[in-house]
């Protein structure tokens, strides 16, 4: 991981995994509810991508739809997603299946209910290895007690006959990571994989993921609500907020200037930072909206402390925000700096009547 | 501790339980309105005779020493003689001629239950909201709801009717083999089934298909509630499972749609079907003695149906303690399936 020199690692060749415009919608009897909006990003070997944002804006679901996981009565229903230069989107099943766990394996957010409780330990991570690389029985088992070992489990040929329920929660999320990178993953999808442990644990796993990257040059998205974890781990960070990614920076330059006002208000929030002696901790007011319709607004305006008029009538798109970087988006309004307030109106205006087309 | 440890410990702590259910059953019989000797007597009834009947059969002893009479010979397994119902012969000799019935029956309404109502609680589970999934759902309730004793006679009516409501097409008691709609099925067969089998194949099928015939129906009507039952909750226990993390895990790592449901989630699902299955034998001795009565199947429930209204008291007493020793090694046997199914039962505590 090279959090120094973050916009290097974007340049070298084409991205491992590339979504683009993909919307996911969920139909119920009531609403049909867009949980995924025309959400793009691009993810580089050996780069770590965060995706943030509150409960309810959709990170879950953009990376169930990465893994085709969507159930019903979701669907994805528009964009594509290219990993190896072809379209998850049109794989069938069967071929769908070989890429989970295979080329893109997923460790999901609760370790202490994502091991099958009536199966051991080892049973789980072999049933992996058969399925990806067709090992079984001695030779299997010598690779899953080699996997524990890598993710820092001690005697790891004992536990690898004992049940999940004899595992802490920190070895469970320890498990689930082996049990991941059982079949050589290009790109693991981490869904909060720290959210359930305590800090300490926490911390272990975050090394240990920083490890693995730089052992297997893996490239890892990692979703998560904690802005802490993400300035320790990512390197790029996409902010969503209503199924749309906001704001997609640098995570240094992201957390140093910070342009959406989402952002800005989902940094302030963190206690202890830029907070004045005695001062209040400040809060985003109001709640993440469902986004159940076509976006012709700013789903953040409500909450926007800068909102205008224009909020309300025009959706902004992702536009570069204007500074010297050009790695820097933002779907604001405000953007880009270098054009005036009414230029700038008319340049969402023009993307997104372009962009509308596609939808 | 291991898993015989255990199991060893568990035999041990029953042995109080056996007691405790015995000594229910002798005060019940025993401090309840039932006089034996009026039975015995019936109309001829003159105290002199009855006076010497008490003292014959021991009922002028004091009650603790008739209690710790009863306890030794029935956990000595004296069982005693008939007093009422067929004065003279063992409960021995009764229980080898009415049990193997109960037992033809008990075993087909539990395959039954086991055989419909799991798969199509499971099947109803993994296609949640669908036309099927409401079929079942619906008729596993109003199969359910149906009391058995109510069924019972349905059955039996409809059974008996076929005939004339077809206009012959189709007649029940002549369908594949000639049956009687309400007899005890004939287990002849069963004394000797590899020697019979090997004598006469033929013959011995047929008979065994007669006797599976004659049993259907009350299989079906005493197997209907629990076959409901086992539907309802397989559906909720796969419904459950199939939302659980770890068989989104499962499916992240790539696993295929029936290695999902045979490996990941039918074990799990199991899990909670363990006590409804094994509680069916509860329900099926109680059961029993209402669809015996009405199939006319002359097994268990009906001998101690009669045994406890003519007051037949060692009768009642060894098979209430028959059954209690079934409920208590089906309560072990139920213990014993858990620690099969669910690592994560422990053998401490």
């Amino acid at each position: 991981m090279s959090t120094e020199q973050p916009t290097e690692t974007r340049q070298k060749g084409e991205p491992i995994l590339s979504v683009e415009n993909v919307r996911t919608s969920f139909y119920t009897d009531k609403e049909v509810i867009r949980a995924v909006d025309g959400v793009s990003f691009d993810i580089y070997r050996g780069e770590t991508v965060g995706i943030v944002g509150e409960s309810g804006s959709g990170k879950s679901v953009t990376a169930r739809s990465i893994m085709r996981l969507v159930d019903n009565p979701g669907r994805i229903e528009n964009g594509r997603i290219m990993y190896d230069g072809e379209n998850l989107l049109d794989k069938k099943p069967k071929q769908m299946r070989a890429i989970r766990g295979g080329s893109i394996a997923m460790v999901f957010q609760d370790p202490l209910t994502s091991l099958n409780p009536v199966y051991t330990v080892g049973n789980q991570i072999k049933e992996s290895l058969r399925l990806h690389r067709g090992m079984s029985g001695k030779e299997a088992t010598k690779e899953a007690i080699e996997l524990l070992e890598a993710v820092g489990i001690p005697d790891a040929h004992r536990r690898i006959r004992e049940y999940p329920h004899q595992f802490s929660g920190g070895m469970r999320q320890r498990a689930v990571i082996a049990m991941a990178l059982a079949c050589d993953p290009e790109l693991l999808i981490c869904d909060e994989p720290t959210t359930a442990l305590d800090v300490t644990i926490q911390a272990q796993i975050l090394e240990l993921l920083e490890d693995i990257q730089e052992e297997r040059d893996l490239a890892i998205m990692f979703i998560t609500h904690d802005m802490g974890v993400i300035a320790e781990i990512a390197d790029r960070v996409n902010v969503m907020y209503a199924g749309e990614i906001v704001e997609s920076a640098p995570a240094v330059e992201l957390f140093e200037s910070p342009k959406h006002p989402y952002t800005q208000g989902l940094l302030n929030s963190i206690p202890g930072q830029g907070l004045e002696e005695g001062g209040r901790l400040s809060t985003i007011e109001g709640d993440v909206p469902t986004p159940n319709e076509e976006p012709t607004y700013c789903r953040f305006a409500p909450r926007c402390p800068k909102a205008f008029a224009e909020c309300d009538t025009v959706h902004p798109v992702p536009v570069e925000v204007g500074d010297d970087s050009t790695q820097h988006q933002a779907s604001c309004l405000l953007y880009p700096k270098n054009l005036s307030k009414e230029e700038a109106l008319d340049v969402h205006r023009e993307r997104g009547a372009k962009g509308g087309d596609q939808r | 501790m291991s898993r015989w440890q255990y199991f060893l410990r568990r035999v041990l702590m029953s042995i109080p339980v056996v007691i405790f259910g015995t000594t229910i059953t002798f005060a019940l019989i025993r401090l309840g309105p039932l006089d034996p000797v009026s039975a015995i007597l019936g109309t001829q009834y003159n105290p002199q005779a009855a006076e010497q009947i008490r003292t014959n059969l021991g009922l002028n002893q004091p009650l603790w020493s008739q209690y710790f009479d009863f306890m030794y010979r029935l956990f000595t397994f004296q069982l005693g003689q008939s007093w009422v119902i067929a004065p003279g012969t063992t409960a021995y000799e009764l229980i080898q001629v009415y049990a193997p019935r109960t037992i033809w029956l008990g075993f087909w309404s539990v395959l039954i239950a086991l055989f419909v109502g799991i798969p199509l609680g499971f099947y109803a589970g993994l296609n949640p909201n669908t036309l099927s999934d409401y079929v079942a759902s619906f008729g596993g309730i109003v199969w359910r709801a149906m009391p058995n004793f109510w069924l019972a006679i349905m059955l039996v009516t409809a059974l008996s009717q076929t005939g004339q409501w077809t206009n012959g097409f189709f007649t029940w008691q002549t369908w594949i083999v000639k049956t009687n709609v309400v007899t005890p099925p004939a287990l002849g067969f069963f004394q000797d089934p590899i020697q019979g089998f090997l004598a006469d194949p033929g013959g011995w099928f047929n008979s065994f298909l007669k006797a599976t015939k004659q049993i259907a129906p009350a299989a079906l009507v005493l197997g209907s509630a629990s076959m409901g039952n086992e539907m309802r909750i397989g559906r909720t226990a796969v419904l459950e499972t199939i939302n659980s993390n770890y068989v989104e895990t499962a499916r992240a790592k790539g696993v295929s749609g029936r290695s999902l449901v045979w490996k990941h989630i039918f074990r799990n699902a199991l899990i909670p079907l363990v006590p409804i299955i094994t509680g069916e034998a509860f329900l099926l001795l109680g059961g029993s003695v209402f669809v015996e009565t009405v199939f006319a199947i002359n097994g268990l429930g009906w001998l101690f149906f009669n045994a406890a209204i003519n007051g037949d008291l060692p009768l009642i007493g060894t098979l209430m303690y028959i059954f209690i020793l079934i409920l208590v090694g089906t309560n072990i046997l139920q213990d014993f399936l858990y620690t099969v199914i669910d690592p994560r039962v422990g053998y401490e505590g």
